[in-house]
């Protein structure tokens, strides 16, 4: 049973060492700690679900290699996790989750039927499960943007922020796989898997996207779904 | 002073006579030593066999392997990112050449379109920018080296033929009909590393195994390709392309660790000139990086990058100076303290 999930945005700054002096994305990482310590207090067991190049189950105890990024830390845990989900187990980290943890990746291209399979074996799970998904809006919305501009950014992340503020499981689920990737949307799968565990567990008793930002021209998100008991 | 002619660069690593490899400023370092204490696993970086050159051709100019040498960037551009247009105007732009060779420049890169996104400019467009520019330059200055910054082998083909020397291919073979173009007229060819970028992407959470390796390989691939091709073996030159495709972190590990690239035996040519890395680092703006550029300058050249693109000629050809004489292959100006 999916108690409760959180969506965080995972740009390679939520790994603090490679922020620099400061800490870039301050706010996103205050937004992120906070949602997932709500994630911790709803669930006995978390699951973590990012976008990669394949669709797998990772070791939790893979490790996260921030030196394909940078820093000054030695080189450690090759091949390690993808970013996706070395970020949201570096968050867990952080926040203080102890508890048992499953990291899987899918595709961001993952078929309806990918999704589907996954949805439905997370929805039918035992116990109280929280559910971490990682994933981006655009990052083509402005002139230094990785991406420079693409107009059609603007109303894309609106929809997404609008769906996620409000609960709307069918609006994620029928996301535009295509278009997100024209807009270099890092994770529409992770959308899309919430608004699928949406619709299998119904309406979310409580919604709010409680940060949204791109300070760097790629959009940030954080928000929490508590879902209903069943 | 560095046997340089046996070892480029010649900071350490497998490859070549294990004692002069690791000889160091003139002291010899027990192989067993770097052998068992290695500071971290590094590819071999001694000079490839056949690949150590002590002479570099650009155009009718050859250069020795202790020349340090200063490519001014002019740009026929409305919105690069330092000079925001400021040299797009044609004559304005040979003002800038005829200044910058006054400042001791050895080479100008001409360039027509922006590096980063923005206006679209055609190849049409980049050859009206460029041509003529170098037409003119080669009429006033028949000894200066000219390098255009493109990645269009139509482009290239036409700046050729007005004159270029050196085609500054800065997005890494992008277009693989570039070096056919440079074997065809005699050019030189810079061979850069972009990750495999398309021209004007900015990086995108860029990572690495390890950043210099590939660097290494995919220039080498590039410049043996070029000589393959039929580029003269002594007019191609690496660049390891710092921010592209790279965040800054990866732009200082390739300039702390540039003698690996070096050691390949192809000379590199490092384009360092206020980019962003300099600016993360200092958390400085496009105009306030000269001191940053001069300093990562400065390291490279102790290291053995042969040529610098630059926005400040006169201020990179004194560091070189400097360096050069520390390095010890170039005497002081006016040595007089102490031996009047």
């Amino acid at each position: 049973m999916i108690t409760v999930a959180a969506l965080v945005s995972h740009p390679p700054l939520l790994f603090r060492e490679l922020g620099g002096a400061s800490d870039p994305v301050a706010q996103l990482r205050s937004a992120a700690l906070e949602a997932l310590r709500a994630l911790g207090e709803a669930a006995d067991h978390v699951v973590v679900v990012g976008p990669a190049e394949e669709a797998r189950i990772w070791d939790p105890g893979a490790g996260v290699d921030v030196h394909r990024f940078g820093g000054l830390g030695e080189r450690a845990c090759r091949p390690g996790l993808p970013l996706s989900l070395g970020v949201g187990a570096r968050l867990l980290q952080e926040a203080g989750w102890t508890g048992p943890v499953d990291l899987v990746s899918v595709r961001s291209s993952a078929d309806q039927a990918e999704l589907d399979a996954l949805a439905d074996s997370l929805a039918g799970r035992s116990g109280r499960t929280g559910l971490l998904l990682m994933g981006d809006g655009s990052a083509r919305r402005g002139s230094t943007a990785p991406g420079y501009v693409d107009e059609r950014a603007f109303p894309w992340d609106d929809a997404v922020a609008a769906a996620l503020a409000e609960g709307d499981a069918a609006s994620l689920a029928g996301l535009d796989v295509t278009l997100a990737e024209e807009l270099m949307v890092h994770g529409s799968a992770s959308f899309r898997l919430l608004g699928a565990v949406g619709l299998r567990c119904g309406p979310p008793s409580r919604a709010a996207l409680t940060y949204r930002g791109d300070p760097f021209g790629v959009t940030y998100l954080t928000a929490l779904w508590h879902l209903p008991p069943r | 002073m560095l046997d340089r002619g046996t070892v480029p660069g010649g900071q350490h690593a497998a490859g070549g006579d294990p004692v002069s490899r690791h000889r160091v400023a003139g002291t010899a370092v027990s192989a067993g030593f770097l052998a068992v204490c290695p500071v971290r696993p590094r590819r071999a970086a001694g000079p490839r066999p056949g690949t150590v050159r002590t002479v570099l051709r650009l155009g009718r100019r050859s250069f020795a392997d202790d020349d340090l040498l200063v490519m001014a960037i002019v740009n026929r551009t409305k919105d690069s990112f330092y000079d925001r247009g400021a040299t797009f105007e044609e004559d304005v732009a040979l003002e800038r050449v005829r200044a910058v060779v006054f400042e001791g420049a050895d080479v100008v890169d001409i360039g027509g379109v922006k590096a980063g996104p923005g206006e679209v400019v055609k190849a049409a467009e980049e050859i009206r920018r460029t041509v003529p520019l170098v037409g003119r330059v080669r009429a006033e200055f028949p000894d200066l080296v000219i390098s255009v910054d493109t990645w269009r082998s139509e482009v290239a083909r036409e700046v050729c033929r007005a004159g270029a020397d050196l085609l500054n291919d800065a997005w890494g073979g992008f277009d693989p009909r570039l070096a056919e173009v440079a074997a065809e007229y005699g050019a030189a060819l810079v061979c850069t590393h972009t990750n495999g970028a398309a021209p004007r992407t900015p990086p995108h959470r860029p990572s690495y195994d390890d950043v210099v390796v590939a660097a290494i390989d995919a220039t080498v691939a590039l410049a043996e390709r070029a000589v393959s091709l039929g580029v003269d073996a002594e007019s191609v030159l690496i660049d390891p392309a710092h921010d592209f495709d790279k965040n800054t972190w990866h732009s200082l590990e390739l300039t702390r660790r540039l003698d690996e690239m070096v050691a390949t035996g192809w000379p590199v040519l490092v384009s360092l000139s206020h980019k962003d890395f300099v600016g993360e680092t200092l958390d400085r703006g496009v105009d306030d990086r000269l001191l940053g550029t001069l300093a990562a300058t400065a390291v490279s050249a102790w290291q053995g990058a042969r040529v610098y693109r630059v926005h400040d000629a006169a201020e990179t050809r004194e560091v070189l100076d400097m360096v050069a004489s520390i390095r010890g292959t170039r005497p002081p100006t006016r040595p007089v303290r102490g031996l009047a």
